[in-house]
Order: structure tokens, then C-alpha cells, then sequence
């Protein structure tokens, strides 16, 4: 019988390498996840395709990172997260954490993160800011708009899914959020061309983590809606800061689960404020050009 | 470092249901068996030793540490080997993979020292050539053996193993055995079976429990020989008898509480003291039943 080689690294120095560690490991696994790599194609070849369409209004193709990277990401990584469940007997008496573990699944979200950076790159190089298609809204405000549109939710699907999949039994709970989450945003969108100076509505419309703000409605004129994008990005990122929190709580335990606890308060009032100041900044009215 | 378990009237309960009382033990380096019916509280004492547990009542250090205390949990499973019952095993994980994947969350954080680890501890279970397989594909003695290979990452000071021969073909028991046998010159190995003859094979200590508490605390040798003169060779079962079965000689082996006088008296086996020591009673008693 041979001995084991090297004994493992004592110490917080091995806390942060195995994390690190784990981290990397945790990328590969979604990087080669058929899911995630579906998300990716779809959203490259969605981009290739809006080059070749003539687009009338920014939201007829910038919804694609959003629901590829953002909702597809986060069924990858509610299964990544979930697929360790049957080995939790052995993962659970490791020296590494369920916390430590479960923040490591949240810095695989950095890759579809960096997707998404791509994909707002090449969605600036086809439809410069200065396009009419944007609507009214100032150069800043047209790039806080792709950000909340293409990159945020890039970021913040992955960090639901691994939210989901710490907290749910159910197999299918990341779909059933995805089809919730997708009909909420078509139903409010429908609300908002229906009644585009309703405050009620346009506070409805940005109570997602994904709102479109400027419509054609069918017809040749663009609407640019009520509210603000700096602070919708606010409000969603505070969402995402809420599904990391989320994720951590569980199997966390004495000061560290009050801290969660403590942090998810302070964000949750965060998230309400931006809300609030999303939906009653920006435009007062809807501007039709 | 104190290189022992010891446990002071340890006891565990899961809402009404009593797991453990007062359960007081040493353990030292060397193969410890844990025998017991189901439900007697074994998997309970290994969950405990594991750290995957907690004492509801008395004390429990492991290696000199408390594992009631975080950082000290963290460092007790850092010379933690462990075997579950039950593994699950992730979907399209090949062997290697997996076992990878767990020394990786036991700290072996350097590519190739813990490649060539995950090999090694492939290589005792007799794995060595199935590394690549998915795991999924395998069948129940060689997944059985991937979950062991984990527990043997890095040669732990303290390894618990829960039933690990469970499916595991005769060859490779053996085998087992050998590679047990080894850990056990400096390693505490407590393993849970409700094979006799592992036991009887391997450990120098065998604790039996029951319904929580510990019956029997002492050497095998010295269990087997309470069944001398009490286990005899019989055309007929013995109605005297507290077991009897027959064999595949056709004859009836009989193992009686009371010592028997003019009979063909046999060499008893441990499974004979087992079951003299549970009152010649092998019989399930599903009340008692604890599966968390």
C-alpha cells in the first residue's frame, strides 16, 4: 500500500485557494453544461441575426441575452447547483462549507456575466447608441438601458438559479420560475402599450427583473416609457445581491446566518427604495416620436 | 494532537425518538466494529463521530476537538474520513471525477498532488483501470467502492465507514480488509456491519449496540469466548435452544444461553456470541426503527 503524496494545506490561506479552487471547478462544470452552451449559441446567433433585420425599435432584439444568458443561465445553474444534492452525506463533512460551497457557485455567474459584456459589445458595434432606434432617451440613459436589458440579467439568472436550486426540492422549479418570470414581463409590457401614461403600470412594468422601456406598439411611431434606467439598474442589482444572500442562508447557522439575515433586511429596503425611484424618475409621461 | 474519540454519556434524539443514551467510549487507533440489529443506533454513532451530527446530551471529542465549536468541527474534518450508508452520486460524474471532485473539498487544492491521490485511492479499492467509467454505468459493489475511495483521501486519522462491504463481491472484502488493516497501524477506524465474519476478520474491538445503548464494549476474542460450550452440532433443532438453524450439512446448529453438557460441541463463531449476547433473538424489531 502507498501513502497519501502531500497533506492538505492548513489554515485560512486554504479556505481562499480551495475556494478559488472550487470556484474554477465550478465554471468548467457550467461551461460545459448543455444548457448553458445553448444559452450562448442562441445569443450569439440571435445577435447575427438582428444585423440582418431592420430594426425599427431596440427591444425587438435586445430581450434575447436577457432570456438566453439570464433565463437559460439560470436553469444551468439550478442544476449545477442541485446535481450535488445525492452527495451532500460526504460534501457535507468536508472541511469546506455549504457557505463556501454555495458562494463558489455563485462566482460561476461571472461567465455568463462576461458573456453577456460580449454580447452588449457587439450589440453596440450593430446598433450604435446614437441610432433613433433607442427612443428619446439621452446617449447615458440608451447604455444604462442595454446594461439593465443585456447584462444584468446575464448576471442575475445564474444567481437565481443557484438561489433555486439551494432552496427547492422541486426538479423543475428554475423552469417554472423561467415561465413565470417570462409571462409576468409579456403581461406587463401588454399593460404598458395599452395605458403608456399609467404610473400604476409602469411601476408594474419595472417590478420585474427584466422591463423594456421604449415601444413601437405596432404602429411607425416609438414610444419611450415612463421611468428610469439608472435606477432600475439599481433595483436589480440589489435583486442580485438578494439571491446571493438567499442562497447563503442555507445551511448557515448562529452569527453568520444573523448576518444574512441582517444583510437580506438591508436589501430588501435597498431594492424597494430603487424601485420606487425607477418607477417615479425618468420621463412623467410617455414621449411618442 | 490526542490522537483518540471519546465520547461521555453521549446521547442523540430525533424529536421523540431516543437514538442514543448514555453512550461512553475511547476509541483508539485500530479497527473498532460496530455491530447491532437495525435500528440500534450505529449509523446514528458514525453520523456523530462524522461530525455530521450533534449530541443532544453529554460530550463528544474528536481527536481532542469539540465539534460543537466551528473552527474546531472545520479541523476535525480536515482528519476526516467518512463512509455514508447511502451515496448519492451526480449525474455524468466519471469515478476519477468524483473523487476528484471530493479531494478538492478536502483541501487538496494542487492539481497534480491531487490527481495522482485520487489515482492512489482508486488504485487501493481496486478501481484503478475504471476511473474514466461514469459512475451511472457501474454497478452497485463498484459505486459502492467509488464512495469508499473518497473516505480514503489523504490517508485520514480518524476514518467511519458505514457498512462498506455492503454489494462488494468476496475478492475485493478481502481486499478491503487488507487496505483497512493498514490505515489501522495509525489511523481509528470504526466501521458499522451486520457482517459478523468482516468483524471477526478485521477488528481487534467490537461494540455491539442496542436500542441506543452500548451492550457490549470489549475485544472479539473475548466475545466469542462468552459462546464457548454453548454452541453445538444436532440431528434435530434443539428445543433447549435459544437459536437453531441447519446448515448445509443437514445438520442443525444450536446456540444456547445455558451450557450444554454431552453434546458435539462446535468452535463458536462471533455471529454465534452476537446472537447469544441479543438474547438469542435475532428477530427485526421495527419500533425501534431510527433511519435519520
Amino acid at each position: 500500500m502507498t501513502t497519501a503524496l502531500a497533506p492538505p494545506p492548513p489554515g485560512a490561506a486554504a479556505i481562499r485557494t480551495t475556494f478559488t479552487a472550487l470556484a474554477a471547478r465550478e465554471m468548467r462544470r457550467l461551461i460545459a453544461n448543455p444548457v448553458f452552451l445553448a444559452a450562448a449559441v442562441l445569443t450569439a446567433y440571435a445577435l447575427w441575426t438582428g444585423q440582418r433585420i431592420t430594426v425599427t425599435e431596440i427591444d425587438s432584439v435586445n430581450p434575447f441575452p436577457a432570456i438566453f444568458l439570464g433565463g437559460f443561465g439560470m436553469i444551468a445553474t439550478f442544476w449545477l447547483t442541485r446535481s450535488m444534492r445525492a452527495s451532500e452525506p460526504v460534501t457535507s463533512v468536508t472541511p469546506v462549507t455549504l457557505s463556501a460551497r454555495t458562494a463558489a457557485l455563485c462566482a460561476v455567474a461571472t461567465v455568463p456575466f462576461a458573456c453577456g459584456c460580449l454580447a452588449l459589445l457587439a450589440f453596440l458595434q450593430l446598433h450604435p447608441v446614437g441610432d433613433p432606434v433607442y427612443g428619446a432617451f439621452s446617449h447615458p440613459a440608451r447604455i444604462a438601458i442595454l446594461a439593465g436589458q443585456i447584462l444584468v440579467p446575464a448576471l442575475g439568472g445564474p444567481l437565481l438559479g443557484v438561489a433555486l436550486g439551494r432552496w427547492m426540492r422541486f426538479p423543475g422549479a428554475a423552469l417554472v420560475m423561467f415561465l413565470v418570470l417570462f409571462g409576468w414581463v409579456n403581461l406587463v409590457t401588454a399593460l404598458s402599450i395599452s395605458h403608456p401614461d399609467s404610473a400604476p403600470v409602469a411601476a408594474a412594468r419595472l417590478f420585474a427583473p427584466f422591463a423594456f422601456f421604449t415601444c413601437t406598439g405596432g404602429t411607425s411611431h416609438l414610444t419611450t416609457w415612463r421611468g428610469s434606467p439608472w435606477f432600475f439598474i439599481g433595483w436589480q442589482l440589489a435583486l442580485c445581491v438578494i439571491a446571493v444572500l438567499v442562497a447563503l442562508l442555507r445551511g448557515a447557522a448562529g452569527q453568520a446566518r444573523a448576518r444574512i439575515i441582517h444583510a437580506l433586511g438591508i436589501m430588501l429596503v435597498t431594492a424597494v427604495i430603487m424601485l420606487v425611484l425607477a418607477a417615479t424618475g425618468g420621463f412623467m409621461h410617455a414621449v411618442t416620436a | 494532537m490526542n490522537a483518540s474519540i471519546s465520547l461521555r454519556e453521549v446521547g442523540r434524539t430525533f424529536g421523540a425518538t431516543r437514538a442514543l443514551a448514555d453512550v461512553d467510549l475511547d476509541l483508539k487507533p485500530g479497527v473498532t466494529g460496530l455491530l447491532g440489529p437495525n435500528g440500534a443506533g450505529k449509523t446514528t454513532l458514525l453520523r456523530l463521530l462524522a461530525t455530521a451530527l450533534l449530541p443532544t446530551q453529554g460530550r463528544l471529542s474528536v481527536l481532542g476537538l469539540d465539534p460543537e465549536v466551528p473552527a474546531e468541527c472545520t479541523r476535525i474534518r480536515r482528519q476526516l474520513g467518512y463512509l455514508p450508508q447511502e451515496v448519492g452520486f451526480p449525474r455524468g460524474f466519471t469515478a476519477f471525477a468524483f473523487v476528484d471532485y471530493i479531494a478538492l473539498l478536502k483541501e487538496w487544492t494542487q492539481p497534480p498532488a491531487r490527481h495522482a491521490e485520487v489515482r492512489r485511492v482508486l488504485g487501493l479499492v481496486g478501481l484503478s483501470g475504471l476511473g474514466a467509467k461514469r459512475i451511472r454505468a457501474m454497478s452497485g459493489g463498484q459505486r459502492r467502492r467509488v464512495a469508499l475511495a473518497q473516505a480514503l483521501l489523504g490517508s485520514p486519522p480518524v476514518l467511519i465507514l458505514d457498512e462498506p462491504a455492503t454489494g462488494v463481491d468476496p475478492e475485493q472484502r478481502v481486499t478491503l480488509r487488507t487496505v483497512l488493516a493498514e490505515i489501522a497501524r495509525t489511523s481509528i477506524v470504526v466501521l458499522s456491519t451486520h457482517q459478523t465474519e468482516d468483524v471477526a476478520a478485521l477488528c481487534e474491538r467490537v461494540v455491539v449496540l442496542d436500542r441506543g445503548r452500548v451492550r457490549y464494549d470489549g475485544l472479539v476474542t473475548d466475545l466469542v469466548a462468552q459462546a464457548a460450550g454453548r454452541v453445538w452440532l444436532a440431528d434435530e433443532p434443539d428445543p433447549t435452544a435459544s437459536v437453531s438453524w441447519r446448515t448445509g450439512t443437514g445438520r442443525y446448529r444450536n446456540v444456547s444461553a445455558h451450557v450444554r453438557d454431552a453434546a458435539e460441541h462446535v468452535e463458536p463463531s462471533l455471529e454465534d456470541a452476537y446472537l447469544l449476547l441479543r438474547g438469542g433473538s435475532p428477530e427485526y424489531e421495527p419500533s425501534q426503527e431510527v433511519t435519520s
